[in-house]
């Protein structure tokens, strides 16, 4: 319950931008002020003896960014890369340190204004992911939802999926460091 | 005004630590009056500072520091081991000012109050003392800062010789004041036949460039027959002679040989004055100057270490992309875009190099803790040691001076400690000069930095003896060695570093309590550096570092495994050999022959479980690591290439052999890999695969 509190405390008046992306069959959100960039697929340079769920580095200008695999962050299988694959360059804040990562995603939807107002709590039961990583559930449409993303709180932790479902799931099982 | 007030902490923890080395630099040259103004300049800059911030505490205590090295200045002091003292606690006192909070204040004041009661005594001893040494100062006096130019004709009477005078004594005396140029006027010595020998003929103008009044000038004639002509004037209010140019001027106008000499030189002298004015290198009068203007001291310009990290971020940049550029013009033929490409190429090299060295600093940085170390240390343990130092002008990255400072502070303490002999006895019996010495040593070689901290004490028995017995012992009861095995003078060198192994006999408070060397040794790991001991029984002890040049960029080998490219540092690359891959498949025992040697290989495709097949053909590079050899298989060998190190981000911190990546010139990552580190883990797992 007590994430429930929490999940409505951070739902305020104001509009904000939030730019979408596909996982799977999957909508995410994550707030733009997080995003400074999105970049065509690379080719990534894997680092040996890493979380799965890292795919490796890449040269941002001059600069080398590590890239998460969100797919397998959030416990969906591997695929190859299509033309609509890209990285979003975002700038999380790790327990109160400034990190730029990159995310892998199948694609990117669009930029969305939503009315905070609006957005529902994520139920804190049943789902498959734990609720502190989800800020909320936001409707488009008649039957789709958009989950919008606790993004910092997501890297600052190796678990994303809860156990119970991960089990479930037969594919990515994540490895704990 | 916080903001302000951090930025004069951080200026007076600088002026303070300039202020401990002007000290410690007096101590050894006493008389030094610029060393004085030096320190006094220091003080008082502290002291406007400390005032304007409001930090009263420090203004009071400097202010009477100020006025002993006021009256050391005007020659009134002397310098005293006592005032030395009092100086460098004043030094560490300081300190302690400046980190002031509400909490410590009160503490601080009653510190305070007990240095300025020593400071006191010093100053009223001070006053005692300075009698006794009056004579010496005098010495020192003649390149202070008022000196003026006279002229002084000087013409004995031709009976100057029948009394027994002699009037080169004269001269001398007068030379004794200060500067002099001396001419002699001949034009009155009659021909050969008419030379009466006990008569003088012989007249003198000289210019003389002296702190004391015209009445010491006089005072030189003051027992002349009244027959003799004696003019002195003054001719200047400033140090004429000083500029050799001005000399030569002066010379000229001497040797014409004039009636009325002091007016043609009074011609001549505004010129020069205006000159030496002019001449902000001028020596004499600038130091009285430079303990009021800090400007023309001033030849470096304080920047934030944040704008300097930005600035090589973006020459890190260029770097990455003009390696894109040359390699695009290599493989696309536009006519005239080459020699664009080479001109870009190196004016980008000479940025880098200029960038990446606005970070080096040199090593004598760190050099003032140590040589106050081994003032306090030596003094404390009643040993008579010198601190030298060589090479102080080789640079090393700031914060890998920052970081070294600890362990070579502690290199030092043990060889006072343990190092140098007892007793002055104990050492003039070997034959040793009865001083200690501690010398430290900075180089270059190739692309390292070297140090070394050499002591000429009682070194380490290394062959046999208590000390490799005991070492020896320790490392049986450590279950490194089995009772029965041998052990080689580097491997008993190297037991050192470990924990637990300590060549004290006693445990002073200062070291020998079993923590040390092997601190030392990982502080330097971090580095990235190396450390030796080399010890010879009764001639000392050498611990030497071996350190990168700079943290940043790295000279390594590109490499390709498994289409990952990856940078293994050159230094410790030691040859390559190419093997057929089932070779390596079936070395016996992960042992492959490589020039008649058995090297064991780490397999990088299976260390980092790569499944793609490898090439049919394999390189393999053996790397040192410590006296081994150990062979890395990899698909290919691209080249040397020069690794500007990007860190990998805090999400990849669980890499240990990884310190981070590079960006090459088609602008794909590169890995940049720790080869130590690697085997270090690789060598652990294997003795887990073996037990």
């Amino acid at each position: 319950m007590k994430e429930k509190h929490k999940g409505t405390d951070t739902v305020s008046k104001d509009i904000q931008t939030y730019l979408s992306f596909r996982l799977g069959d999957e909508e995410f959100a994550t707030n733009v002020q997080k995003v400074l960039n999105i970049l065509e697929l690379k080719p990534i340079t894997k680092v040996p003896h890493s979380p799965e769920y890292m795919c490796g580095v890449i040269n941002l200008r001059g600069n080398v960014l590590p890239v998460v695999d969100m797919r397998v962050k959030f416990g969906m299988e591997k695929i190859e890369a299509t033309p609509d694959t890209c990285i979003i360059v975002l700038n999380v804040d790790i327990s109160g340190e400034e990190v730029m990562l990159g995310i892998l995603v199948d694609s990117v939807s669009e930029v969305l204004e939503i009315d905070e107002m609006l957005v529902e709590p994520s139920p804190s039961i049943g789902t498959r992911y734990k609720a502190e990583f989800i800020k909320g559930m936001w409707r488009q449409g008649e039957d789709a939802f958009i989950m919008l993303l606790n993004i910092d709180l997501i890297f600052s932790s190796n678990e994303v999926v809860l156990l119970q479902t991960k089990t479930e799931e037969a594919g990515e099982v994540e490895e704990e460091e | 005004m916080e903001a302000f007030k951090d930025k004069f902490k951080e200026e007076a923890k600088e002026l303070i630590a300039e202020l401990e080395h002007m000290v410690l630099k007096l101590e050894g040259n006493r008389a030094n009056k610029s060393i004085v103004e030096e320190v006094f300049r220091v003080m008082h800059s502290l002291k406007g500072g400390s005032a304007m911030f409001g930090f009263s505490l420090i203004d009071k205590f400097t202010h009477l520091l100020e006025n002993i090295y006021d009256k050391i200045r005007t020659g009134e002091y002397q310098v005293t081991d006592d005032i030395l003292d009092i100086t460098l606690n004043a030094v560490d006192h300081l300190r302690n000012l400046i980190e002031e909070t509400p909490d410590t204040v009160a503490q601080l004041e009653k510190e305070n109050n007990k240095f300025i009661e020593q400071i006191e005594i010093v100053l009223s001893k001070g006053a005692l003392k300075s009698d006794d040494f009056k004579n010496n100062s005098d010495d020192d006096k003649k390149v202070s800062n008022h000196t003026k130019t006279y002229f002084v004709h000087f013409e004995p009477s031709s009976d100057f010789f029948q009394d027994g005078s002699n009037p080169l004594f004269l001269i001398d005396d007068i030379c004794q004041l200060g500067e002099t140029l001396i001419v002699p006027v001949y034009s009155k010595i009659p021909k050969y036949e008419k030379i009466n020998p006990i008569d003088c003929y012989i007249s003198w103008n000289l210019l003389v460039a002296t702190d004391d009044d015209i009445n010491a000038i006089m005072d030189v004639f003051i027992f002349t027959n009244k027959r003799s002509k004696v003019e002195v004037a003054k001719l200047s209010d400033k140090n004429l002679l000083a500029e050799k140019s001005h000399r030569k001027i002066l010379l000229e106008t001497l040797l014409k040989n004039h009636a009325d000499l002091f007016e043609k030189l009074s011609i001549v002298v505004p010129d020069l004055e205006k000159a030496q004015n002019g001449n902000e290198q001028n020596t004499q009068r600038q130091r009285v100057q430079s303990s009021h203007s800090v400007e023309q001291t001033i030849a470096s310009i304080r920047v934030s270490s944040e704008k300097l990290d930005n600035l090589i971020n973006w020459v890190s940049e260029l770097v990455t992309i003009q390696a894109q550029l040359s390699l695009y013009t290599q493989q696309n033929q536009h006519i005239g875009l080459a020699p664009i490409s080479e001109e870009i190429e190196k004016i980008t090299r000479r940025l880098r190099d200029d960038v990446f060295s606005i970070r080096l600093i040199p090593v004598s940085n760190m050099l003032t803790r140590f040589q106050r170390l081994v003032r306090e240390l030596s003094h404390e343990l009643d040993k008579d040691i010198v601190f030298e130092s060589r090479g102080t002008e080789t640079e090393l990255d700031k914060n890998i001076i920052e970081m070294l400072a600890d362990p070579v502070m502690h290199i030092i303490r043990n060889s006072i400690d343990h190092g140098i002999e007892e007793s002055t006895e104990e050492r003039v019996k070997k034959g040793k000069p009865a001083k200690g010495k501690i010398l430290f040593n900075a180089y270059y070689s190739g692309t390292n930095v070297y140090i070394q901290i050499i002591d000429d004490g009682k070194g380490i028995d290394a062959e046999k003896g208590i000390d490799a017995e005991k070492v020896r012992a320790k490392a049986i009861e450590k279950e490194l060695i089995s009772p029965e095995s041998e052990i080689s003078r580097k491997e008993l060198f190297d037991f050192l570093f470990l924990p637990g192994f300590s060549m004290a006999k006693v445990v002073t408070n200062l070291s020998g309590r079993g923590v040390g060397m092997d601190v030392v040794k990982r502080k330097i790991a971090d580095l990235r550096g190396q450390v030796e001991i080399d010890s010879k029984l009764g001639f000392g002890t050498t611990v030497t570092i071996k350190l990168p040049l700079t943290l940043s960029i790295i000279d390594g080998l590109l490499v390709k495994v498994d289409n990952i490219n990856m940078v293994i540092p050159l230094s410790s690359v030691h040859k390559v050999y190419e093997y057929e891959h089932t070779k390596i498949e079936k070395a016996i025992n992960n042992l492959i022959l490589a020039d008649d040697e058995r090297v064991p290989i780490l397999n990088l495709r299976k260390y980092f479980n790569m499944t793609s097949p490898p090439p049919p053909l394999e390189r393999v590079i053996t790397i040192e690591y410590g006296d081994y050899y150990i062979g890395f298989t990899v698909d290919e060998i691209i080249g040397e290439y020069q690794a500007v190190l990007k860190p990998l981000g805090s999400a990849f911190k669980e890499q240990d052999f990884f310190p981070g990546a590079t960006i090459l010139g088609d602008g794909t990552v590169a890995l940049v890999l720790d080869s130590n580190k690697l085997i270090e883990l690789f060598a652990k797992t294997e003795v887990k695969i073996g037990n």
